[in-house]
């Protein structure tokens, strides 16, 4: 552990692929719990299974085994009939139902774990952080082979999992998407849901080793919710959080023997740092594509109003250019494209800016004559809209415009409407 | 001899401290939990920790307030991030919360470890405030505890109107110029701050439960605002006292567990028995409202000399019907005795009035009519029964 | 109605029977003793106020609410023998629209009543779910996200995937609440088309001034049932006053309309 990278070493590359193999598992079961607004179950379920591990181990069951998965899944069904017969049976609100479901039994696990130290292989601090850097010292023998009793774990409860949703998987998405009609059409919606419960409670044992009962929320539903804003598509939403956990896994590991923490949080940091990465640049409505179409809209504004205010400036209708560096910069683009020449020191519009320019003052006066004349505004409110709605306005729109109110009658404010240009630039259609 | 150890001064002014914390965060939370905002208060119960863990780094010291004020710090951030995520990604509201929660608490422990594994002096009792312990906490630190949480149990005094109102119909305070956004500002900032100092009580990963449980308890024996407060903040305080009792006691159990189990054994009783909410009412009310409903229906049957086809439940009922001498056994089947003709006759006036008052006042109808099928004239207020009467006659 | 109606008879029109239907809400009556008999092929409309529990009647015969007393069967038969040949098309609301599925995803859960469990879809679905899209005219939308679509087209989508169940019998929650008028008229197109395929079509309708010109029979209801029957016996002043008693004006413009045989404004 003293210098080079930590995979070389077997043990450490155990201690990752029993972090990946759970994550992937947690990663499909918290595709189907975000989809379905469960996720604060999943919070709860990954808290509340202790008392039920911690039990199932009082009564001689092993880390990992039959017993205490039993254990887990009874108690992740308590949580959520707890939170039902609060929420359904006393009124209360469904996450202040969730609220006192989880910390109750969370409660009960740590003060079991307490009043049994000594006859439970638990202490708070595994409870709470999981112990992955130590997953490849605990082997079975599997074969001949000593594999990590904890990737072993992992890798049953993976194959359990994507065996189980790919079996049920049109029912899951029925049940998810539209639960009365699935019920109507005779899916078992309240069976697919206890199973989800217990896939929970399952992959939750199994991520209790690697992260404790806390991260685990994290494995579940962070890489969903990060897929989500990537892809629309439940399959490739699921199949993306498993990678994307396993990813976060191996990186996580990594950077946490790099900077000697714990594994289990630079896991969730991780998968944190990635989501914040999705959020920015997920396609169609992350962050920087928003903030880029706004700005391309801005910037396109920004030089037609430019070209417009020329254009004006020259029928002795508008006086003064517009100032600021936006318009300062339009103008220099526009001189780029060939719109806008300097001569005698002024600026003046070619051929090809008039056009352009004619274009977007046509549209401006057409839908104030059209306003003028469709809708009962006073004179001095038509200009403000139409300076916002000149931008959008399409030649198809223009003729029907134009149609309407006839070329020949002018803007409300008496000026001419200019023709429509024989020239068309691309964006402008 | 346990009182002896127990009555220390420190202790008694700890004890005195959380109790105080209790109360304050059970009056917070009944707030929080009326405006369904009792789970961003567990997203910044995680966040805490981080921030105490940078505190710690910052001052290489333990000392409690600054370490609270990291850990409030980090608790807004963790807050912010969840405002941010809800407003400009399409990540649901649960989903949002479990991130966040789970993201921040991974920075924290991450942290946490970090500093421990470094061996820096004292980092040890850090994790203290993964699940509380007031073992350590000085008669100064409670001092400042207890000043915090009167300071938070009065602004909830001062504003329950707004904080009722916002809670009650946020759309009508918009409209009717209150600002809801600074409502819910002071609000949030109260939950982070009761967090905060509810630490050294319950820990990170349980305080929430301060904040949750007592009001749910509460609930359940109130229908008003400010008695529920009330009766939060004295079922919070209680259950934080009887927390740092019995940690106390018992070597190496933290408080927070103490103190949630306590909240929770409350809430049990609470949901389960409470007079009006209780689930046990419920249910003796549920089995009346079935029984008179199946009396109805069977009585009818009898009194138009249908058969009664129905099931187990019928049979009982019909039994009984026997017994009390509203029917008897006849050649074929069932018949009425007089007394069972009269009840019969009695309930479909009943009924007839019933669909009477459901064409001329049908939210009356819907308001107070219950499968027991009550007489109109003993449920609905006697100047709209008479009001009501006049109509259905007024009406062809 | 008697027992030998339907019971799998094929010949005979569908028919859905309620008897003595009651549905309580903790200990509050919002359907009571409700019997109905509604015998296809037709397109049948339950209307009456906000809150008189004509959802609740549907979701009563889908057993998505349990009974506090009463029967409710499908040609004869409980619904858990003849659930393949219920169609259910629910209110637009309920449904997440934000969910990770495209429109022929929506159209194929039609489908998965036959397929049976651990079955996919195959390519007979598949075209036959690409035929249902035809027909309320959303072919070219088949591979978009169902958030991407509008009001009207998302109830076409719901209506695809009824379709695609190939039912006996449908039931349609409010279809037209939130819907284009362009939308409405094809959805009561595709229906008709439902109708003269010997289909029997039950749609919970909030507005009454549609009411009296789409629908071949109509059941009013308000907690109880006031009147059932063909519209134009159904929707008399008299049966409206004693549905609609709060509210005056709508009821003037109504009989008005039912009396000339047009509709209201």
């Amino acid at each position: 552990m003293t210098s080079g990278w930590p995979v070389i070493d077997p043990l450490h590359a155990w201690n990752i692929a029993t972090a990946m193999v759970v994550a992937a598992g947690c990663g499909l079961v918290g595709s189907l719990l975000v989809v379905r607004r469960m996720s604060l179950l999943g919070d709860a379920i990954s808290h509340a299974v202790l008392p039920g591990i911690v039990l199932a181990v009082i009564a001689g069951g092993r880390p990992g085994g039959g017993l205490v998965m039993l254990g887990a899944v009874a108690a992740a069904v308590l949580t959520a009939w707890l939170t039902a017969g609060l929420t359904a049976g006393a009124g209360v609100a469904e996450d202040a139902g969730t609220g006192v479901a989880f910390t109750t039994l969370f409660a009960l696990g740590v003060v079991l774990v307490s009043a049994f130290a000594s006859r439970v292989d638990l202490d708070a601090s595994c409870v709470l952080y999981g112990e992955l850097e130590l997953a490849a010292f605990d082997t079975v023998s599997v074969a001949g082979w000593e594999v990590p009793r904890g990737f072993m774990i992992g890798g049953l409860v993976l194959v359990g999992v994507v065996v189980a949703m790919a079996v049920t998987w049109k029912e899951q998405v029925f049940a998810a998407f539209d639960p009365a009609a699935a019920r109507a059409a005779g899916v078992p919606v309240a069976m697919l849901s206890l199973g989800l419960l217990a896939a929970t409670a399952v992959t939750t044992v199994a991520g209790f080793g690697v992260a404790g009962a806390v991260l685990v929320v994290a494995l579940l539903v962070v890489p969903a919710a990060t897929a989500e804003l990537l892809v629309d598509r439940l399959h490739r939403l699921a199949i993306l959080a498993a990678v994307i956990g396993m990813l976060a896994a191996a990186i996580g590991y990594l950077a946490a023997w790099r900077l000697n923490t714990s594994a289990a949080g630079m896991i969730a940091v991780v998968l944190g740092g990635g989501y914040v990465l999705a959020v920015l640049v997920a396609p169609g409505d992350g962050l920087l594509a928003r903030v880029c179409s706004a700005s391309a809209l801005r910037w396109r504004v920004a030089r037609e109003d430019r070209l417009a205010s020329m254009w004006r400036e020259a029928e002795g209708t508008a006086g003064g250019g517009s100032a600021g560096p936006l318009a300062w910069l339009a103008t220099r683009a526009l001189t780029i494209e060939g719109a806008v020449e300097r001569s005698a020191g002024r600026w003046r519009l070619t051929a090809a800016g008039r056009s352009r320019a004619e274009t977007i003052v046509r549209s401006h006066r057409l839908w104030e004559a059209w306003l003028g004349r469709n809708v009962e505004l006073p004179l001095d409110h038509l200009h403000p809209p139409a300076e916002w709605v000149e931008h959008h306005i399409g030649r198809g729109v223009r003729e029907r415009l134009a149609a309407e109110v006839g070329e020949q009658a002018g803007d409300p404010h008496g000026r001419a409407i200019p023709p429509e240009s024989a020239r068309h630039r691309a964006g402008d259609g | 001899m346990i009182l002896a150890t127990l009555l220390t001064y420190n202790t008694i002014v700890v004890a005195a401290a959380v109790g105080a914390v209790g109360l304050a965060a059970g009056m917070v939370g009944a707030l929080a939990v009326l405006r369904r905002r009792a789970l961003a208060g567990d997203a910044a119960a995680h966040g805490t920790l981080a921030g105490v863990a940078l505190a710690f780094l910052a001052t290489g010291r333990r000392e409690l307030p600054w370490l609270l004020l990291g850990g409030l710090a980090t608790a807004l951030v963790t807050l912010a991030a969840l405002v941010f995520i809800r407003r400009w990604t399409r990540t649901r509201d649960d989903a949002a919360t479990a991130l966040v929660l789970g993201v921040s608490f991974g920075v924290g422990v991450a942290l946490v470890t970090g500093i421990t594994a470094r061996g820096l002096p004292d980092s040890a009792g850090l994790e203290q405030f993964l699940l509380g312990h007031t073992a350590a906490v000085t008669a100064t630190d409670a001092a400042l505890l207890a000043a915090c949480a009167v300071g938070a149990a009065a602004l909830v005094v001062l504003g329950l109107k707004e904080a009722t109102l916002v809670a009650f119909d946020d759309a009508f305070a918009a409209a009717a110029g209150w600002p809801v956004a600074v409502i819910d500002l002071a609000l949030v900032g109260l939950v982070a701050v009761m967090v905060v100092v509810g630490l050294p009580a319950a820990g990170a990963v349980l305080v929430t439960a301060l904040l949750v449980i007592p009001p749910v308890a509460a609930r359940q024996w109130t229908e008003r605002v400010p008695s529920l407060v009330t009766l939060s903040a004295v079922i919070g305080a209680g259950a934080a006292l009887a927390g740092v009792v019995v940690s106390g006691l018992v070597p190496r159990l933290a408080t927070g567990p103490v103190v949630v189990l306590a909240c929770a054994a409350v809430c049990a009783v609470s949901v389960l028995a409470a007079p009006e909410r209780g689930w046990l009412a419920r249910r003796r009310r549920a089995r009346w409202a079935d029984a008179a409903w199946r009396e109805s229906r069977i009585l009818a049957a009898l009194a138009a000399e249908r058969p009664v086809a129905g099931d187990a439940a019928d049979n009982a009922l019909l039994r009984r019907l026997i017994a009390t001498g509203l029917a008897e056994p006849a050649t074929a089947g069932f018949r009425l005795t007089v007394a069972g003709r009269e009840r019969a006759v009695e309930q479909a006036r009943r009924r007839a009035a019933w669909e009477a008052i459901l064409v001329v006042a049908p939210d009356d109808a819907r308001a107070f009519l219950t499968m027991e099928v009550p007489d109109p004239a003993t449920v609905i207020d006697p100047a709209r029964h008479a009001e009501i009467t006049r109509l259905s006659r007024t009406t062809p | 109605m008697t027992d030998s109606a339907g019971s799998g008879d094929a010949a005979a029109g569908p028919v859905v029977e309620f008897h003595d239907v009651t549905v309580a809400y903790s200990g509050r009556p919002v359907l009571w003793n409700v019997d109905l008999v509604i015998t296809g092929p037709a397109v049948f409309g339950i209307v009456g106020p906000n809150g008189a529990g004509k959802s609740t009647l549907l979701k009563a015969a889908l057993g998505l609410v349990p009974l506090a007393g009463g029967s409710i069967r499908f040609d004869g038969a409980p619904l858990a023998a003849v659930r393949h040949l219920v169609g259910y098309v629910p209110q637009r609301e309920t449904v997440d629209w934000g969910f990770p599925v495209s429109v022929m995803d929506v159209v194929l859960m039609g489908t998965y009543g036959r397929v049976g469990w651990f079955r996919r879809p195959g390519h007979r679905e598949r075209e036959w779910s690409a035929e249902c899209l035809r027909r309320v005219g959303l072919a070219d939308l088949a591979g978009r996200q169902i958030g991407r679509l509008s009001g009207g087209q998302q109830q076409r989508v719901f209506l695809a995937r009824a379709l695609a169940q190939r039912a006996r019998i449908y039931l349609l929650d409010e279809p037209m609440a939130g819907v284009d008028a362009g939308s409405q008229e094809m959805i009561f197109g595709v229906l008709d088309g439902l109708r003269a395929e010997g289909r029997l079509i039950i749609v919970v309708h909030h507005d009454l001034r549609s009411a009296a010109s789409w629908f071949d029979g109509v059941a009013l209801i308000d907690m109880r049932l006031v009147a059932a029957g063909p519209t134009a016996s159904v929707l008399t002043p008299k049966n409206l006053r004693r549905t609609y008693a709060g509210q005056p004006t709508v009821l003037e413009e109504l009989s008005r309309a039912v009396a000339t045989g047009g509709r209201t404004p």
